[in-house]
């Protein structure tokens, strides 16, 4: 009874001080953003989120790789694709679209073409460009061909405001950098605004601005598993988070789980490894950014054999990673192994120095 | 507490074996209900949200099941034992079926085609957001 | 026929009973007047009497007089039939039962507390049982059931000492009845 009447009290207390935390959950991007805005008024805060998911649904509209924006109108990015099945066959470009794909094509040279979202229609033959996944018919033969052809982003060519592709079978799908890119544009627009404390957090890829109040921002990290955060960590300004699973899209054949993760040099998806999660620092202006990084970084480790994986993260100076993989061993980077809170007791890891 | 030293002497006085067993077993239960039904490790609420607006936030010392008509059709939360989850829903690949049982603040199950998402909320969320 | 019915012979012992029960309702009426800080947390001193002539007349006349308590003090109250009757009931039925199963416990290491603590366990399951089937199947009883059982131990074990203590006062005034009338033939 005098429990109970203690914790009455400390909530009511507690409660009376509300912090200035607005918080919004919505459906845009195909995916559920969270948007925590600390330190505005619930109006501005309101306004501000209000802006970020339009500027999401447009940006998620235009960069859809299969689904048109409404029948018989496709994408901006659909477009471009049909053009590219033609060689050489020019079409018009809007800027950013432009500079999103010079992006992706250094950061695909980075990664000795792991990363590579040129292989669109490898993800379609895996049943992945879809919203819901199922079991395809493996057919080993087309595999084979699209992954001679060798699909590339230096196939793609930008010439001022128009572009072509020299290989036919280049189809851009950017599954993996439009929410890191999406969350740099939001968290510039925020800064921009004069906001100093928010949160983003786009299907799972976070990102950071300034704190929590008096706190850094924590971030909880998803165990593969199971419905349980495995470990957080504190996300300081400017840093993003992203985290690359084998858990949110795939389906089952057998006991075997393919994910939409593929390697581009096999065109299977790849097999050895659970989740890898990066964490970026903010980067210099004339570079890839942070959201962009914590998106794209993580699959080359992911699908890299393990005494590579060093190597794929080092390509990109990123200090702090994790990975989980298919037997379910951690292995943290020295760096993360120091920040990182664990959740779960007992947790055996091994450090990769 | 005056009254309590002549309750102790009739307890000594008339109470047999038989009736201290029966008392400490008793005891044992009443201890044991309180902690597994009382306890405040466990979260207190499931929050549940239809798209970007909070549909209700339900406690979890109860059991019910909650009907609600998400975007695709309808889904069925539970909740019972301090837990939640999605029971039944009308998606495809039922990946919010299978995140189970939520037992602790802050853990969340989505189902991203109907648009339901469930958070557990309780004194001490652990994190600000989740990355996965 | 009516000569049997208007000749109908009354016990002593039915006397006794009948002050008994009449005691039980008084006492169950009583409860029923004073609040009680939680819903369903109460006493239960009615009880006692239940008790007491469960040891004196055996079980088929206590449950004779805890039934006739619920519901005289339900007519009497006005709650013939409605939920708060069903509770009641319920909680008495159950709680009989338990108390016929106890009394087959040695009496030497099981005195009256023992059935006391355990008819207030099974007073409460009875109760339980009939919230969370029938009158509100998704009360989040699961709360309550903690105080619930508490409460009936804290109580089950008043109830018996009270009891304990006025058979005993019944033991030692039937001691010195016997002794005077021995004394006095």
């Amino acid at each position: 009874m005098l429990r109970n009447a203690f914790f009455l009290l400390f909530f009511l207390l507690t409660s009376c001080a509300r912090e200035p935390l607005y918080h919004s959950q919505s459906y845009v991007f195909g995916t559920l953003v969270d948007i925590s805005i600390y330190g505005e008024t619930d109006e501005r805060a309101r306004q501000l989120a209000d802006h970020i998911q339009q500027d999401f649904q447009s940006l998620h509209n235009r960069l859809h790789a299969w689904k048109p924006i409404s029948t018989g109108k496709p994408s901006e990015l659909q477009q471009i694709n049909a053009a590219f099945s033609q060689a050489n066959q020019t079409i018009k470009i809007s800027p950013d679209l432009a500079a999103i794909i010079a992006d992706a094509t250094v950061l695909s040279e980075k990664s000795n073409g792991l990363f590579n979202p040129a292989i669109g229609h490898l993800i379609s033959s895996w049943g992945f460009q879809r919203d819901e996944f199922a079991v395809v018919n493996i057919n080993e033969a087309e595999i084979k061909n699209l992954i001679h052809a060798q699909p590339r982003m230096t196939d793609i060519v930008i010439d001022n405001n128009t572009v072509y592709s020299k290989n036919p079978t280049v189809k851009l799908d950017l599954g993996g950098y439009a929410k890191g890119y999406a969350l740099d544009t939001a968290a510039n627009y925020l800064r921009k605004q004069g906001v100093k404390n928010a949160l983003i957090n786009i299907g799972g890829n976070v990102i950071a601005l300034g704190k929590h109040g008096d706190a850094t921002w924590r971030v909880g990290i998803q165990h593969p598993r199971q419905p349980t955060a495995i470990a957080t960590i504190d996300l300081a300004d400017g840093w993003a988070v992203g985290t690359s699973g084998d858990y949110q899209r795939y389906f089952m054949l057998g006991d075997k789980r393919y994910c939409h993760i593929i390697d581009p040099r096999t065109g299977y998806p790849a097999q050895d490894t659970q989740s890898v999660t990066v964490l970026v620092p903010p980067q210099a202006i004339n570079q890839s950014q942070a959201g962009v990084l914590s998106d794209v970084t993580s699959k080359p480790i992911f699908i890299e054999t393990p005494k590579n994986r060093k190597l794929a993260a080092a390509a990109f100076g990123i200090d702090d990673f994790m990975v989980i993989d298919a037997n379910a061993q951690i292995f943290v980077s020295k760096k993360l192994a120091g920040k990182i809170h664990w959740l779960i007791p007992n947790v055996q890891f091994k450090a990769i120095d | 507490m005056s009254n309590l030293k002549p309750l102790i002497k009739s307890l000594q006085q008339y109470l047999r074996i038989g009736d201290w067993l029966v008392a400490l077993i008793s005891l044992a239960c009443v201890i044991w209900l309180f902690q597994t039904l009382w306890s405040h490790e466990q979260a207190a609420k499931v929050q549940i949200r239809l798209g970007d607006k909070i549909y209700g936030t339900y406690s979890l010392n109860q059991q019910r099941d909650i009907h609600i008509h998400g975007s695709t059709g309808e889904a069925i939360i539970s909740i019972a034992n301090g837990q939640a989850r999605f029971a039944q829903s009308p998606c495809k690949n039922q990946y919010c079926i299978h995140q189970g049982w939520l037992t602790l603040a802050g853990q969340v199950a989505v189902c991203l085609p109907n648009q339901i998402a469930l958070e557990l909320l309780g004194e001490n969320k652990p994190y600000d957001s989740l990355n996965y | 026929m009516s000569r049997h019915l208007t000749h109908i012979k009354t016990t002593a012992e039915d006397h006794q009973v009948a002050k008994l029960a009449a005691i039980a309702i008084t006492l169950h009426m009583v409860e029923a007047l004073i609040p009680s800080p939680l819903p369903g947390v109460k006493p239960g001193i009615a009880n006692i009497v239940t008790l007491y002539v469960l040891t004196q007349y055996g079980f088929a006349t206590a449950a004779w007089v805890s039934i006739l308590r619920v519901f005289a003090s339900s007519l009497l109250l006005g709650q013939f039939l409605s939920p708060t009757f069903l509770l009641s009931l319920n909680g008495a039925l159950l709680s009989l039962a338990v108390l016929w199963l106890a009394s087959h416990l040695p009496k030497r290491y099981f005195s009256v507390i023992s059935l006391s603590i355990l008819a207030a366990f099974g007073h409460i399951a009875g109760q339980l049982i009939m919230v969370r089937l029938w009158l509100i199947p998704h009360a989040g009883i699961s709360y309550l059931v903690p105080i619930f059982a508490a409460s009936a131990l804290f109580f089950g074990i008043l109830n018996g000492l009270v009891t304990a203590k006025l058979l005993q006062q019944k033991n030692t005034n039937d001691s010195e009845l016997d002794k005077k009338r021995a004394s006095n033939s």
